[in-house]
């Protein structure tokens, strides 16, 4: 790439200085409204530089210039600095680890949602609700959740200073050194002749899991099985592949998600291969609006393909995809950002619309009031058109009380008692 | 890669040039300058051409500039060239609205207080409101500005908001909606009145008319109370600061000589003083200033100032602890303007009020205000990125509280205003200062 930048300093009448900046590399000529627009930058950079209180480092003004820039562009979008980037890039060598936090964010605070026992935060006494401040001395107010979790993350033994909150008290700071967690694996049981699997996060296990898992409940219920229950409840999505793979498991042919970027040409399409290991079985897929992004991917292209019924309630509708670009071979840091949607088989985008149940059931009294992607202050807005209206939920009767509602109705379906949704006996 | 770059430096008249003329391999300092812009040109390519849609460039750019400033501590920011002409009215102290204090709460936008004879007073607006909705339009995910931004708008032009009220037993079980008429609000108004033989003023803000509202009140004051007049209570709680030269005036109606501030900047020859006039419109009468935490900046100058010449006695709890000055710099044709910290103002004594905040000679509590979450009401020195304070040594000082069984409601029907109550007291002599000022 070759690439000129001319700064040239004149008088700007009242003002001083402005800069004009030239840009060839992507064929912008001088006075093209974008280099106008670096100019301006320029402008403002050297007002900065010149007139802050304190000289600034130059590198902290661009890190901001970017992280503003990009913190802007929608709500997953952010920008990794160098030492974030670093840090992160050793996720690929193996040697990862973290501090066991369950973080949420709602209206741009970071908060605790469980420290995990026996990790460093939770021997630091880190405690459920803790408002997560700061993060090695980055403020992590209006940050997103990839990015706050991203900067909580990093090489085995290496350090990072947390800004606490806690209700009534002044902030304070703990330090914790990174340790391997153990990323929580799917679990599964017989609920009586149906199989239970739960997913909780999909990584490069999650599909090697399931087989073994689908391969000894067929062999515990033997022939009688029903047919299984797959929990993606509170599911925030993970790796695309896993999330694709496990699709796969359950699907024989055709479409499985498509990704769509800015261009007209730039899309990829993943497609299911043949083989169900379910042999057929009916399988009901159990979703909330903690189930996002490659949880989505899984729970559109089952219900697309009519292989699952999805049941539960309104999933997150994350459907966007972030990449991360690295500037000046990482050096730079590098560009988390949005560029590509994911789409259903039926071409259905994802974001904001969310995943709606084939069968609303409620999550109970006591399910969490979900915060959705619509929420999310500049999010990325829906394409395509709404999605079908939600319907009253299926809600427990008067009077009774279930450990999970949800399941309940999913065995019901299952064993045809339920009298709503597809394959139900008609006698509503 | 390869790159190029040319830095040439034309005439700047009166302006300190910091970039030299940059050879293609020069010094290092001067090398990486280049290199970080270059690394944010690669930036700004990359979002143009892969980001999931077209944006406008003006849009990444007003988005990278506000990053770039707002990254250097909690006081500087980057106005587009909207928010620099709406600055504009209100440090003129007018605009059309409807005459609301608001702040954001569980998402919605709550009503503080209604200002006296304004559309929102008229309406029937109380504070503890909350507004659903604005012209149809749900606030959630608004934040406050933006809020505050449609509420605003030429005076005569018409507003839906959706209120729900809680609290009052008869109110209103579900949202209902409230159409005002917008009209020019004078923000941050000096009011004043009597309390008995006190002149109590209340300095809202600083704006272009907070000096001259201060004469008008404290002529109306002497005129209404006459020759019995004790003193006055000037009251900055929550002040959260405003116009420089509008503290300075107000501090120098009361002071007669001396040093009101200083403020210094990055170059020792950046200092300026500002110093008081001859003339006291008090006449030297007792004064009293009430503060709190929500007292800051310009506001705390006013506090310093007439603390470090014994011109007034500070009663409440310490101040915000904002000692740093911005200066609003326009860019080039319709380029907004950068806020940014430029200085740090020092008391006529010396002190940096940076994060410190200026202690009470008096310290009074409010009520509870101390089981309030430090989240809820920062301080400077919460602040993410805040400036640094200077050392100062630390006084210990004994919190007046108010009694147990403190009514809730003062005889006017009002909260009860303990600060208020105890300063009159002090004034009237019925309490000593419980804490005198130790030696530092």
């Amino acid at each position: 790439m070759n690439r000129i930048w001319l700064l040239a300093l004149g008088v700007a009448a009242g003002f001083g200085i402005a800069f004009a900046a030239s840009h060839f590399a992507y064929g912008a000529l001088p006075g093209s409204p974008s280099t106008q627009q670096l100019a301006r930058f320029g402008e403002a950079f050297k007002r900065v530089r010149d007139g802050y209180l304190v000289k600034p480092e130059d590198r902290k003004l661009v890190e901001g210039a970017i992280g503003g820039m990009l913190s802007d562009l929608d709500a997953h979008s952010s920008y990794f600095d160098p030492r974030t980037y670093e840090a992160m890039q050793t996720k690929a060598a193996g040697a990862y680890g973290g501090v066991g936090l369950v973080v949420m964010v709602k209206d741009g605070v970071a908060s605790v949602v469980q420290p995990i026992p026996g990790t460093p935060a939770g021997r630091a006494g880190v405690k459920t609700d803790d408002i997560l401040v700061a993060i090695d001395g980055v403020a992590m107010k209006g940050h997103s959740l990839d990015d706050v979790s991203a900067r909580l993350r990093g090489t085995i033994g290496t350090a990072v200073a947390l800004t606490v909150a806690r209700a009534a008290a002044k902030p304070f700071d703990l330090k914790l050194t990174r340790e391997a967690i153990e990323v929580e694996r799917l679990t599964w049981h017989r609920e009586g002749d149906v199989g239970y699997i739960k997913i909780v996060a999909f990584s490069d296990r999650t599909d090697p899991d399931l087989r073994l898992a689908v391969a000894a409940l067929k062999r515990q219920i033997g022939p009688s099985l029903k047919g299984f229950v797959i929990d993606i409840r509170d599911n925030g999505g993970g790796v695309l592949q896993a999330a694709i793979d496990v699709s796969d498991d359950f699907l024989d042919a055709g479409e499985i998600v498509s990704v769509r970027g800015r261009g007209k040409d730039d899309v990829e399409r993943y497609d299911a291969h043949y083989g169900d290991i379910a042999g057929g079985k009916p399988v009901v897929l159990l979703i909330n609006g903690g189930t996002a992004s490659a949880s989505e991917i899984v729970a559109g292209a089952l219900q697309d393909h009519h292989r699952a019924t999805v049941m539960g309630t309104l999933s997150f509708g994350k459907g966007s995809v972030q990449s991360i670009i690295p500037l000046d071979n990482g050096a730079g840091g590098a560009l988390h950002m949005t560029t590509a949607r994911y789409y259903t088989p039926a071409g259905r985008s994802i974001q904001v619309t969310g995943i709606v149940p084939d069968i609303v059931v409620s999550g109970g009294p006591n399910a969490p009031d979900y915060e959705r992607e619509e929420e999310l202050p500049h999010h990325l807005l829906a394409q395509g058109p709404p999605a079908r209206p939600l319907g009253k939920p299926i809600e427990p009767a008067a009077g009774r009380s279930y450990d999970d509602f949800q399941l309940a109705m999913a065995l019901a379906l299952l064993h045809k008692t339920l009298a709503v949704g597809p394959g139900a006996p008609d006698h509503a | 890669m390869k790159n190029i770059a040319f830095l040439g430096i034309g005439a700047a008249a009166g302006f300190v040039v910091a970039l030299g003329i940059l050879p293609a391999a020069h010094g290092a300092n001067d090398l990486s300058t280049y290199r970080q812009l270059d690394l944010f040109t690669d930036a700004f390519e990359r979002v143009r051409a892969n980001y999931v849609r077209p944006v406008e460039d003006s849009v990444l750019i007003d988005a990278a500039i506000e990053g770039m400033v707002s990254n250097l501590d909690p006081h500087s920011s980057y106005m587009d060239a909207k928010a620099f002409a709406d600055m504009q009215i209100q440090t003129k102290g007018e605009f059309g609205g409807i005459g609301i204090e608001v702040t954001m709460e569980n998402g919605l936008v709550k009503i503080i207080s209604p200002i006296d004879n304004t559309p929102g007073a008229k309406a029937g607006l109380k504070a503890g409101d909350y507004i659903a909705a604005i012209n149809g339009q749900s606030v959630q995910g608004l934040n406050l500005n933006d809020a505050i931004d449609r509420m605003r708008g030429a005076a005569g032009t018409k507003i839906t908001l959706t209120i729900l009220r809680t609290g009052e037993k008869s109110a209103p079980k579900k949202p209902f909606d409230v159409t005002l008429t917008r009209a020019v609000v004078a923000v941050d108004e000096v009011r004043w009145h009597r309390e008995g033989d006190v002149g109590y003023i209340r300095m809202p803000g600083f704006n272009e008319n907070t000096s001259g509202g201060l004469e008008t009140a404290v002529r109306d004051l002497k005129r209404q109370i006459g020759p019995g007049l004790k003193g006055y209570i000037l009251d900055l709680r929550n002040n959260p600061g405003g116009l420089l030269d509008q503290a300075v005036r107000v501090s120098d109606d009361m002071l007669t000589s001396g040093e009101v501030v200083s403020t210094r900047g990055r170059h020792p020859d950046d200092t300026q003083r500002y110093d008081a006039s001859p003339g006291d419109i008090t006449d030297g009468k007792p004064v009293i200033v009430l503060i709190n935490a929500g007292t800051a900046s310009a506001s705390e100058i006013v506090a310093g100032a007439l603390q470090d010449h014994h011109r007034a006695t500070i009663l409440g709890m310490t101040s915000f602890g904002k000692g740093s000055v911005q200066t609003i710099l326009p860019l080039s044709e319709g380029g907004g303007a950068l806020r940014l910290t430029t200085a740090r103002y020092y008391t006529p004594s010396g002190h940096s009020i940076q994060a410190q905040g200026i202690i009470p000679d008096v310290p009074v509590a409010e009520g509870d205000e101390d089981d309030v979450p430090k989240i809820a009401r920062p301080s400077e020195a919460d602040l993410p990125g805040h400036l640094a304070g200077e050392p100062v040594a630390k006084k210990t000082q004994t919190i007046v509280r108010p009694p147990a069984n403190a009514p809730k409601n003062g005889a006017d029907g009002k909260p009860y205003d303990f600060q208020l109550v105890y300063a009159l007291q002090l004034l009237h002599g019925k309490v000593a200062a419980a804490s005198p000022p130790a030696a530092n």
